[in-house]
């Protein structure tokens, strides 16, 4: 290929991307102003604050953002130690055993099970069997199932990124296996590890379908107190309005989505200044 | 060939030792004696296995799934192969420094001091540190700012900060696999001068591909090719009056 056809081609292609990038931004950027336009004007301390209800006016998401935020905390509090846990296994102790590929082949599909189908074994399991009820704790390890693939995943690309070199100079030491990995695997691992958590908490605060099949309540009138009340969430609660004939409702949910994001984005920050952070401190 | 050793006299020794990887033998038949608060370089062309042989003094090679040994090492002794060998206790009396500088992501301080750390030393860290920088020739450039991560440093002073990690060890044997390589002619000159300085307290086997360096620091060289010892003997007279035509071959380099 002469030079002149090869910048053509490289043009070409970084043109490509670029429109590809930026469409897809201003699409997110349309969406995003709808929903601001929308649901704008409902966002005030009375929302937050209030319970719901079936007047427009006084409605509000009280329940739903503690249901969620206890929900998230669930979640993360049985899928984190699991998912890292079941990671450092695989990456370091599972070898090439057959048991290892077997469970290595089903974390990557079971990353793609429609979540419907997490809310079905949540009923059977936690609800049910465990006689969990339809409480906070069987929503929440639900969603723990679900997001769990998603951690072992990121953990274990991060254990593997960690340069050979390290863990070489740690054994050099005389150290044992489990002192590499609790001391240099691991913290080295963590921007990446934290990267699973904000994938996670995103993929989970949105969830409705197996919330709804475990059992989440549309209408809560309390804020949980124990992992075993009845509970509901903010998708659940998005989801009720939206389902309403009255027009109103609809932007409410446009409000309720907003507090949604709002929810998302404070608890992944948590996880992103620590990632920041983490990731300033190697870099220098 | 292989004379002039007492073979009882050695910290380490092998008998006819084999090395493979898989169904290739990297290492063939060697009969070697280190000893003791002596230098002795590895030299030999690439691929001879050098680092081989380095690595399976400390077990390193334990990682690599399809590395097997045939034959013996003696380190002080006892057969380090033997099943009851505990291999984190020979690491930590034969301790290793590597080709690329390779510090932890970690303070200055806190590389120093995890080693003996967890091998439960709690009392006097801060003199270690400061023992350990010294010998190793960099206190003076760190010590106000021994908080700082080890990996903003130099990689002349990176290298001579995984020294001093091992020195605070307080090995028996330091193993180096061309430790200057990744280094300019400065930092290699303070390395070489440390290891000057080290061969008072310890035993040093340095793999280096640099003739003249071994020349300027070793006691004993040892002449490898295509996995075979061809010769080895006091520095000195293997550089000046080699016995074998290899020998003579690589130092003039006519080859490799
Ligand atoms: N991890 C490994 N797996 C398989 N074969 C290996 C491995 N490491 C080394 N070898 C082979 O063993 C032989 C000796 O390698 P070794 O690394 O010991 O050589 P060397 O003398 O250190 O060379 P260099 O001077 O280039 O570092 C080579 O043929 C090499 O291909
Ligand atoms: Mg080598």
């Amino acid at each position: 290929m002469s030079l002149r056809r090869r910048r053509l081609t490289e043009k070409c292609f970084k043109i490509a991307t670029a429109l590809i990038t930026w469409s897809s931004i201003a699409i997110l950027g349309v969406l995003v102003f709808q929903i601001l336009k929308e649901g704008m004007q409902w966002v005030d301390w009375q929302f937050i604050t209030s319970l719901p209800s079936r007047k427009a006016e006084k409605a509000g998401i009280y329940t739903a953002i503690w249901g969620s935020f206890y929900l998230m905390i669930t979640t993360m509090l049985f899928a984190l130690p699991t998912g890292i846990g079941a990671a450092i296994f695989l990456e370091e102790y599972g070898g090439k055993s057959r048991l290892s590929r077997f469970i290595d082949v089903n974390v990557a599909n079971l990353a793609g099970v429609p979540s419907i189908v997490y809310g079905l074994l949540g009923l059977a399991v936690f609800v049910n069997l465990f006689g969990f009820g339809r409480s906070v704790i069987s929503g929440g390890l639900t969603l723990g199932l679900l997001v769990l693939p998603v951690i072992i995943i990121t953990t274990r690309g991060a254990i593997r990124s960690v340069p050979k070199s390290i863990p070489q100079a740690a054994y050099a030491l005389g150290a044992k296996k489990w002192q590499v990995i609790f001391f240099h695997t691991l913290p080295y691992a963590l921007p990446g590890i934290l990267t699973g958590v904000i994938l996670s908490v995103s993929r989970a605060i949105g969830e409705t379908a197996p919330l709804i099949i475990v059992g989440a309540a549309a209408y809560v009138a309390f804020v949980p107190e124990s992992l075993l009340d009845e509970f509901t969430a903010l998708p659940i609660q998005i989801f009720n309005w939206t389902s309403r004939p009255q027009e109103v409702f609809h932007s409410l949910s446009a409000g309720g989505i907003i507090i949604l994001l709002s929810v998302m984005l404070t608890m992944n920050s948590v996880a992103i200044f620590f990632r920041h952070k983490t990731q300033r401190s190697r870099n220098g | 060939m292989v004379d002039s050793i007492d073979s009882n006299d050695g910290i380490f020794r092998t008998q006819n030792l084999n090395l493979y990887y898989g169904e290739n033998r990297a290492v063939k038949d060697v009969s070697i004696s280190f000893k003791k608060k002596e230098v002795t370089a590895i030299i030999g062309p690439s691929g001879c296995g050098k680092s081989t042989l380095l690595r399976t003094l400390n077990r390193m090679n334990d990682f690599i799934d399809i590395f097997s040994t045939k034959g013996e090492i003696f380190f002080q002794g006892e057969d380090i192969y033997r099943s009851s060998q505990d291999v984190a206790d020979l690491r930590k009396r034969v301790g290793m420094v590597f080709q690329r500088p390779n510090p932890f992501l970690k303070s200055i301080y806190k590389n120093i001091v995890w080693g003996p750390q967890i091998h439960g030393t709690k009392k006097d860290l801060d003199e270690l540190v400061e023992s350990s920088l010294r010998k190793a020739g960099l206190w003076d450039e760190v010590k106000d700012r021994l908080n700082d991560l080890a990996t903003n440093l130099s990689g002349g002073q990176q290298q001579r900060l995984c020294i001093a990690r091992t020195i605070a060890m307080k090995p028996e044997v330091i193993l180096m696999d061309e430790p200057c390589s990744a280094l300019d002619p400065r930092s290699t000159a303070r390395i070489e001068d440390l290891i000057g300085e080290l061969r008072k307290d310890y035993t040093i086997v340095i793999v280096t591909h640099n003739m003249q360096q071994a020349a300027r620091i070793s006691d004993k060289t040892a002449f490898f090719y295509e996995g075979e010892l061809v010769e080895f003997g006091d520095t000195k007279s293997l550089f000046t009056k080699p016995k074998e035509k290899r020998t003579e071959d690589y130092i003039t380099g006519r080859f490799g």
